[in-house]
């Protein structure tokens, strides 16, 4: 680990830090290392892609990154914080205080209406159920599904199930948004719409957003992209490489 | 978080009245075979909780329970008497005899002979008549169960007369009484009556009854007259309970209730385990991502319980409110005449249905503590 | 969040209060339900021990209250029928007052047969004295005269014979006077045996006769007969008490016992002691019973009780409670 590059410290800018992340998987006898030494610094205030194919680790990688799965060697930097350093409790804390996500199926819970599904992360948080209530119809207002507030999951169409998630994952006010395939499910336009949303409402100087996708089509949204094949970033750029 | 869980649990209505049911349904099988089965085998004591005022009773050594007994000589009177802490004794005699109704059937009783002149021995209260009618020659007051027995329903049995031992007997008054394990016809008279309705052996003593003096326990006063006449004293709860026993002993009802309660509780577990897992099943992508936004595994867990406890509670309440409504819409019928729920019927199920929940809860929770939180990204 | 009040949701809020009233139900009923088992006090007082035998050493009996002459069967000396009752149940009588009389005719007859043949004979007597005298007269009057020729030696013992002959006839009478005053006194004392009066003073308990019935000397005849008339001395009354055998050696002789009546358990009195009997007996029961066994053996006590004003009566039962001697070993 003596090629791992330092920390910068005292940097605002940076929101996630990584450095020499390895993740093995074990299946049966096989010890398979998904992610070879990753280095990473992600700066607040950018819209970053982590592109990669199935199986590139792109999904172990965004995992670690936000502190859901442990890596196996290597150190993972939250705004400053060795959150792999915390208690199980300390992590899950720090999770529902600094990160959002919204996930590919949205998995908003069906028993529950829009705009208590929003606001999931504030009553987590010990927040009194009609104050979490009132900030999360006020964020569906923003979002255009105001009105649909106190529908359930199943009554909404897709584009505002994952309005829905969008807002749950805004609503506590994360300084990370981890967002998986949000385009995945839809057409261009709607894509187009909800990445343009995410800029809009999501993106702010001391918020780093980070999505996780292989749709080609949005690519010329990013700030900054990410490839990963094979458990290495392989580039690092503005834009994709021509060739991928 | 816990009421999102009981949205959780409330949402799927299949599941959720699934859930009920299960545990409603345990709750009242064992509830109510419970109750039946105390209620049966109390039947056992039901001679001795008829008669409200002895403290203990003494009988022959050799007797067993109000029903199984062998008479003493007539001294046994005094000699229970003498014991210093006996602050009365009276005499009480129980046998069977055979009773020819106007018809001419012929129909087992059992005669209670009381104290003549203070009437110790009889039920607490009468359903028809005064206690004064024994005061009449040839009188019995007869038990108000015994009565369905003898006569059609709604029939006021006073005035009737019966054959008793080639003696006349009239019926004069209806006690209100527990009726025995058998259901047996009772046939109450003073004592020296019972002598004449009963055919004659040498001794007829069956019982003494005793009251201990103020600041006299009973449990002492037994032990005390055991040792002062070599006669057996059982103080009226031990009495009680030997007639409980003789019945656990000589019939197969407590194995027959204990399977029966034995397959509610099982019948519990698995509708209650099978739908619970089902439940969680069903719920583990949402409760992945309760886990990955950042609720922690007590949080989890409360939840869990919250689900368990809500359906656990209707669900008790329900088996209960059913068992109440059972008893009680049968509570007319002279069979189940005198049946009541014990307190600790209703805790014993209850633990029951804590010991179901808590058991597919645990299983349930396993499955959702063990998903992993990046699980939700695959 | 007013939604959720205005539109009441079945299995959130419906079911909860169902199962919770359900509960309340069950627990207001399984209460309310629960068998009374309480011990009560008995409603009517049964023989109890009080005092000092309260918690002490004691023996009981059951016992008998009898006079303290104990009863007296009153029969006949005489058959007969009865003519008259003097006497009613309660009868307080002094001895010697007449209880009843058995028909007496046929006896006053025989005495009024007996005492004509008395006057009979008397009047026998006279005549024979005045036949006698006469003769004696004559006799006399013949001795005076000496002229032999006047009277003849035939007319002389003639009147010597009349006058035996009237002496001799006045003996008969006498002798037959005698017999009937003998005849006229077993009358009368038969007489007085047809009066049946009383043995000693005492109170009448029972009468079984009337007047037209007949009475038997040697007593009523047959099976389930009574006695004629029934009596004791009731001033006072005694009362006897049977012990059991097996506590016969705990009594304390000669102390007083605590008696109550059958019934009334509440009224208590303190007998002295009078005596025990010393031949130990077996045990009476009530029954009546033809078939009736006993192996029991009772001792008998007798206690005089104080004059209770018809607290007690002849053979009413009682409970009795009686000091016993302090008994080696026994805890207290």
């Amino acid at each position: 680990m003596s090629d791992v590059a330092p920390f910068a410290p005292g940097d605002p800018a940076t929101a996630i830090a990584t450095r020499g992340v390895v993740r093995d998987f074990t299946a049966g006898q096989q010890t398979i290392r998904v992610l070879h030494g990753i280095d990473l610094d992600v700066r607040a205030g950018e819209l970053t892609y982590l592109v990669g194919e199935s199986g590139s680790g792109k999904t172990t990688l965004i995992s670690i990154m936000c502190g859901i799965l442990w890596p196996t060697e290597g150190e993972v930097r939250l705004f400053g914080t060795d959150i792999y350093n915390l208690s199980d409790n300390e992590l899950v804390d720090f999770r529902l205080r600094n990160v959002g996500f919204i996930f590919q199926q949205y998995n908003l819970i069906p028993a529950i209406d829009a705009a208590a599904n929003a606001a999931v992360p504030l009553i987590a948080q010990g927040v009194d159920r009609g104050e979490a209530r009132a900030r999360a119809t006020e964020l569906l207002a923003a979002l255009n599904i105001g009105d649909q507030a106190d529908k359930l999951p199943s009554q909404l169409s897709g584009g505002q199930q994952q309005r829905v998630a969008i807002a749950r994952a805004l609503v506590h006010q994360p300084r990370l948004i981890v967002c998986d395939e949000p385009t995945a499910a839809l057409d261009a336009r709607s894509g187009r719409r909800v990445m343009d949303l995410l800029r809009e409402v999501a993106l702010a100087d001391d918020r780093s957003v980070i999505i996780v996708t292989h749709d080609n089509r949005i690519f010329d949204l990013a700030d900054r992209i990410l490839v990963l094949e094979d458990g290495r970033i392989t580039h690092d750029g503005r834009d994709m490489p021509k060739d991928y | 978080m816990v009421w999102i869980a009981i949205r959780m649990l409330t949402g799927d209505a299949t599941k959720f009245y699934g859930l009920l049911f299960g545990i409603a349904f345990s709750t009242l099988l064992i509830t109510q075979q419970l109750t039946i089965f105390v209620n049966l085998i109390e039947r056992g004591a039901s001679g001795v909780y008829n008669v409200p005022s002895a403290d203990v009773w003494v009988m022959d050594p050799v007797s067993r329970t109000t029903d199984v007994n062998l008479p003493m000589p007539s001294t046994a009177l005094d000699r229970v008497r003498s014991v210093p802490g006996v602050e009365w004794a009276v005499p009480h005699l129980r046998a069977a005899a055979s009773v020819r109704t106007k018809e001419g059937d012929l129909e087992g009783v059992s005669v209670i002979g009381v104290d003549d002149a203070t009437l110790i021995g009889l039920p607490r209260r009468m359903a028809s008549g005064s206690t004064k009618v024994l005061e009449q020659p040839d009188a019995v007051v007869i038990d108000d169960v015994g009565t369905t027995r003898f006569f059609p329903e709604g029939y006021d049995p006073v005035g009737e007369r019966l054959e008793l031992n080639d003696q006349r007997a009239v019926i004069m008054g209806v006690a209100d009484a527990i009726p025995s394990f058998t259901s047996q016809v009772t046939l109450y008279t003073r004592y020296s009556r019972a002598l004449n309705f009963v055919p004659g052996t040498r001794n007829r003593l069956s019982f003494v009854l005793v009251g201990a003096a103020p600041g006299v326990d009973a449990k002492t006063l037994a032990t005390r007259i055991t040792d002062e006449t070599g006669l057996r004293a059982r103080t009226r709860d031990e009495f009680a309970r030997d007639g409980i026993d003789f019945i656990i002993e000589n019939t197969g009802i407590p194995l027959n209730f204990g399977i029966t309660v034995m397959l509610g509780f099982i019948v519990g577990v698995a509708i209650v385990g099978l739908t619970f897992s089902l439940f969680i099943r069903d719920n583990i992508k949402q409760f992945g991502a309760l886990k990955a936004i950042g609720v922690n595994n007590a949080k989890i867990r409360r939840m869990v319980a919250a689900q368990a406890a809500m359906v656990g509670s209707i669900g008790y309440g329900l088996g209960v409110l059913g068992t109440v409504a059972f008893i009680w819409s049968f509570s007319s019928n002279p069979t189940f005449k005198g049946f009541y729920i014990p307190w600790q019927v209703p805790l014993i199920s209850l633990a029951a249905v804590t010991i179901i929940l808590t058991l597919t809860g645990w299983i349930a929770l396993r499955n959702v503590l063990r998903t992993e939180p990046a699980a939700v990204f695959r | 969040m007013t939604r959720r009040f205005a539109n009441l949701n079945f299995p959130r809020q419906i079911l909860p209060v169902i199962a919770l009233l359900g509960v309340v139900l069950a627990v207001v009923y399984i209460f309310v339900g629960l068998p009374d088992r309480r011990l009560e006090p008995p409603q009517q007082t049964p023989p109890r021990a009080t005092g000092a035998l309260a918690n002490g050493d004691r023996v009981a009996g059951a016992g008998v209250v009898e006079p303290s002459s104990e009863i007296v069967d009153i029969g006949t000396a005489l058959s007969g029928l009865v003519t008259s009752l003097n006497v009613q149940p309660g009868t307080y009588v002094a001895k010697g007052d007449l209880l009843f009389l058995v028909d007496d005719r046929a006896v006053r007859a025989r005495l009024r047969e007996a005492e004509a043949a008395i006057r009979e004979a008397q009047a026998a007597i006279a005549e024979a004295d005045t036949a006698r005298t006469t003769a004696q007269r004559q006799l006399a009057l013949y001795r005076q005269i000496d002229d032999p020729a006047a009277v003849s030696r035939t007319e002389l013992l003639r009147a010597e014979g009349d006058a035996a002959g009237a002496a001799s006839r006045a003996a008969l009478a006498r002798a037959r006077r005698d017999a009937a005053e003998a005849a006229a006194a077993s009358a009368r004392v038969e007489l007085s045996r047809l009066a049946v009066r009383a043995p000693i003073a005492g109170e009448i308990l029972a009468v079984n006769i009337r007047p037209g019935e007949f009475v038997q000397a040697g007593g009523p005849q047959g099976g389930n007969t009574e006695p004629y008339i029934r009596m004791g001395e009731t001033r006072p009354l005694h009362i006897r008490i049977d012990i059991d055998e097996d506590q016969a050696g705990d009594v304390a002789l000669g102390a007083a016992a605590i008696v109550s009546p059958r019934g009334a358990a509440a009224r208590q009195v303190a007998a002295r002691f009078v005596r025990a009997e010393p031949l130990v007996v077996p045990k009476r029961s009530l029954t009546n019973s033809a078939a009736e066994r006993v192996d029991v053996r009772v001792m008998q006590l007798i206690y005089a009780l104080p004059p209770s004003d018809g607290l007690f009566r002849v053979g009413q039962q009682v409970d009795a409670f009686i000091p016993a001697k302090p008994r080696p070993g026994a805890q207290r």
